[in-house]
This record gives structure tokens, sequence and C-alpha cells, in this order.
């Protein structure tokens, strides 16, 4: 087989590929799917989803090394209003969806965040 | 210039000396210095450059899938790079029936996977953070008293390496480390959100089976996880075994009474039963709790149009029929 046609088929194999990962495997019309349910949810982050954030060791790391005790951040969380977070949650949902809130925002800024509720920065409001 | 370089060089070669062992301070206080070897974990040594086929090869096998290093190649190896992306070690896990979940990038994750009996994939860069040399080996072991990581890597069965120069391959490729799992299992630290989002992606790609066995354990193991009953239901829905699925929504809707998508496909479910009522009151009941600017909005309006349109083509089923199934217990 000459590369060309080799290549060719490979790219055909790889679009086939790619076919098979992406689509459902049948349509039931009006079904929701899971993945799509979760996309749907997971701009909301929520009270629990801060408080666990904020117990993960990466995060708590970060914290510590910003000079912010990890136990004040997780007191201010608990004591947020509903408005305060949706307050945040409209600040993430511009942001792309896919994995959960962790994976997609990244710790980094996930502590920003914390940084600012907790009133060490106000980055945000150049935003 | 060059002489300030000089001197962050000499800082950064000392600033390694010294370092105490690695291991010892993320191993559990009462069995601190107990070694831990999966000797059982097969082994395929790597050809040419193909070390991606060979360590996921290990783990599938270990996992209870029969494969070897070069079935994987054509779907994991890519040749122009001699190597193969994470992404696609995932996939592949996916294709063949089995989980993969990602650990937390933590040595102590790492080695309490590896106490639960587990292998653990790994990513390693052998070069510099400035011009890496990407290498996947297998973690199978380690030795607290030598301080030291046992791998199966390239092609070496048992491969010692030094904790403290492993935790450097290790970190310069974002310690990312991968479980290949029969689904089912739970991983030793399992977080539930990123536990269902990797079932939901085996659903995607059509291994409903192994989907709803890994649903079912998160049910089981967190009762109060709507996302987890959803997905039992939507799985069991593809399975064509709707009595189970009904349950699982009205489970799902117990543990979230605002979950919007378990009340569009339990109305679906009830429609095709011919249970229009039910499934309209369903359909009110979320389209009262869901905003405009729901994701899910539209397709609460879309659905509640199907059912009208069904129920005037149909009429409704009559009486005991619409009771909900399995009876709640």
């Amino acid at each position: 087989m000459s590369s060309k046609l080799t290549r060719k088929a490979g790219l055909y194999a790889l679009i086939l590929q790619f076919a098979i990962a992406t689509f459902p495997p049948m349509a039931l019309a009006g079904l929701i799917q899971t993945p799509e349910a979760i996309a749907a949810q997971q701009h909301e982050l929520s009270r629990q989803q801060l408080s666990e954030a904020v117990a993960r060791e990466d995060v708590q790391q970060q914290l510590v090394e910003l000079g912010v005790d990890p136990a004040m951040a997780l007191e201010r969380i608990a004591v947020l209003t509903d408005a305060e977070i949706a307050q945040l949650n409209h600040r993430i949902d511009n942001l792309p969806a896919g994995a959960g809130v962790l994976e997609v925002i990244g710790v980094v800024f996930v502590v920003l965040l914390i940084l600012e509720l907790v009133g060490v920065t106000n980055i945000f409001s150049k935003f | 210039m060059s002489r300030l370089a000089g001197i962050l060089l000499v800082l950064a070669l000392t600033g390694c000396a010294g370092t105490g062992p690695v291991l010892s301070p993320h191993l559990p206080a009462d069995s601190p210095g107990t070694a831990v070897e999966l000797r059982d974990t097969p082994f395929f040594a790597q050809t040419d450059y193909q070390c991606g086929p060979a360590a996921l090869a290990m783990l599938l096998e270990a996992a209870g899938s029969r494969v070897t290093p070069t079935d994987l190649v054509p779907a994991v190896y890519l040749p122009a790079r001699q190597g193969s992306l994470q992404l696609e070690l995932i996939a592949a896990t996916r294709r063949h029936g089995r989980l993969p979940y990602v650990i937390e990038p933590l040595i102590s994750v790492l080695l309490e996977e590896l106490r639960a009996g587990r292998p653990v994939l790994l990513l390693q860069n052998l070069g510099l953070r400035s011009h890496p040399v990407w290498h996947y080996a297998v973690a199978v072991g380690y030795r607290p008293d030598a301080d030291e990581i046992i791998l199966r890597s390239g092609t070496t069965r048992r491969k010692l390496v030094d904790a403290s120069r492993f935790m450097r391959t290790w970190e310069n490729a974002g310690a990312w480390g991968l479980l290949v799992m029969r689904p089912g299992e739970l991983p030793a630290r399992v977080d539930p959100g990123a536990y269902i989002r990797a079932a939901a992606d085996l659903e995607s790609v059509g291994q409903i089976r192994a989907a709803y066995q890994t649903y079912a354990a998160a049910t089981a193991h967190w009762p109060d996880n709507a996302t987890a009953w959803f997905g039992l239901g939507n799985t069991r829905y593809h399975l064509g075994e709707l009595e189970v699925a009904e349950h699982a929504y009205r489970q799902a809707l117990r543990a979230d009474p605002g979950y919007l998508a378990a009340h569009n496909n339990l109305a679906m479910l009830l429609a095709e039963r011919g249970c229009y009522p039910a499934a309209l009151d369903a359909l009110e009941h979320a389209l009262e709790v869901s905003q405009p600017g729901d994701a899910l909005h539209g397709t609460l309006l879309e659905t509640r149009r199907e059912v009208i349109q069904q129920m005037a083509g149909n009429g409704t089923a009559a009486g005991t029929a619409c009771t909900p199934m399995p009876s709640d217990n």
C-alpha cells in the first residue's frame, strides 16, 4: 500500500473512532442522557462543593502558601449567603463545560475564588 | 545576567541536598514500614517506543481483560509522536469495558491504591521540564525501608526507583496516574463526582452494561446522590428494563426533588406506558421549579408538547396500570 493510501485509511479509522466515541449508541428521542444532565448541573457550584474544594490537600497547600488559614476559609464559606453563592456562580457561568468544577476551572482558580470570598484579594472586580 | 543565572543554578543544585525519606510521611501511622508489592501484575516488555500500549495492556489484563500490547497499538500509539496520549489510553480502557479513573495527583493517593491491591499506570517525565521525555510505567508497589517505588517499566519487569527521583519524574508529568477497574469496583480514595462522570463517559460510548454496574456501585455507596440514581435509570432504560429504570428515577427525585432531567425522563417512561396524566404531572412539577434560563427548560417544554401529542393520538391507559412501578419500599 502506498503511504498516501495508508494515511488515508488511518484518517478514516480515526474519523470512525471519533464518531463512535462521540455519539450516544442509540437515541431514545427526548430522553436526557446522563452526560447532558451532568453538564446542565455543574455550573452550579454549591456550598458543599466549595467546602469539599477547601478540604482537598492540594487546595489547602495553595492556600497556606498564599498565607491563608484553610480553617478560616472553611468557616467563611459556611456562612456565605445564598446570594453570595449565586454571585460566585455568576462568575463561573462563562467557563467551559466538560468535567467537574475542579477539573474545569482548576485548583488555582478555586483558590482565587476562595481568596476573594475571604476578603484577601479582589481580582474579580477587575473582570 | 549570566552571573545571576549561575547563582540560581548553584542554588537549584544545592537546594536538593539533604531531603529525608519521601514515602514514610505518606504511609499510615499503624503500619509505616510495611512494603507492598503486587507480584501478580502481568508484565509486557515494551517494544520500540511503545510504552503506552504495554503499560495499558498490563493494567487491562490485571483488571481481567485479555489483551496484548499489539492489540492496543492501533488504538493508542501515534507513530509520528512515538508515543500515546493520556486521553487515548483512557478511551481505549473504555472500549474494553473497563472503568478508567484518574487519581488525585498525590503520592499519598498512589500509595493508598497500591495498598488496596491496584496497580497504577503513571506518566513520567524522564527528561527536563523544558525538554520532556515522556514515559508510561506501571507502579506495582513500594518499599518504605529502602524508600523505593517498584515499577514495571520499559523492558524491566521489576524496576526499583529511588522515591525522591521517582517523585521528580512523576511530578514533572503532572503527577498523572490512571486506574483501570472492573465496572462496579471503587477506588480506595474516590470523589463521587469524578466517579459518576467516569460512569457517564462509559455510557456515552455505548458501554451501557459497564456503565450500569458503575452506577449501581455508586448508588450503593452514595444512596443520596441523585446523579448516580439518574444514570442507573438511564442505563436500565437503554437495557429495556423499565421497572428498574422507573424506580431509579424516583430515587433520584427523592434525593433531589429539583432534578429536572429525572422529571423529564420519568415523564418519557410514563408516557411510554400510556400514563399520560402522570407524565404531565411530572413535567408540570419540573417546569414549576425551573427557570426559562435553565439549560433543560426547553427540553422540558418539548417533552410536554410530545406527551400531549401522543395522548391525543393514543388515549390514556386505564386505572391501575399507572401506579408507580415497582411499588417503592
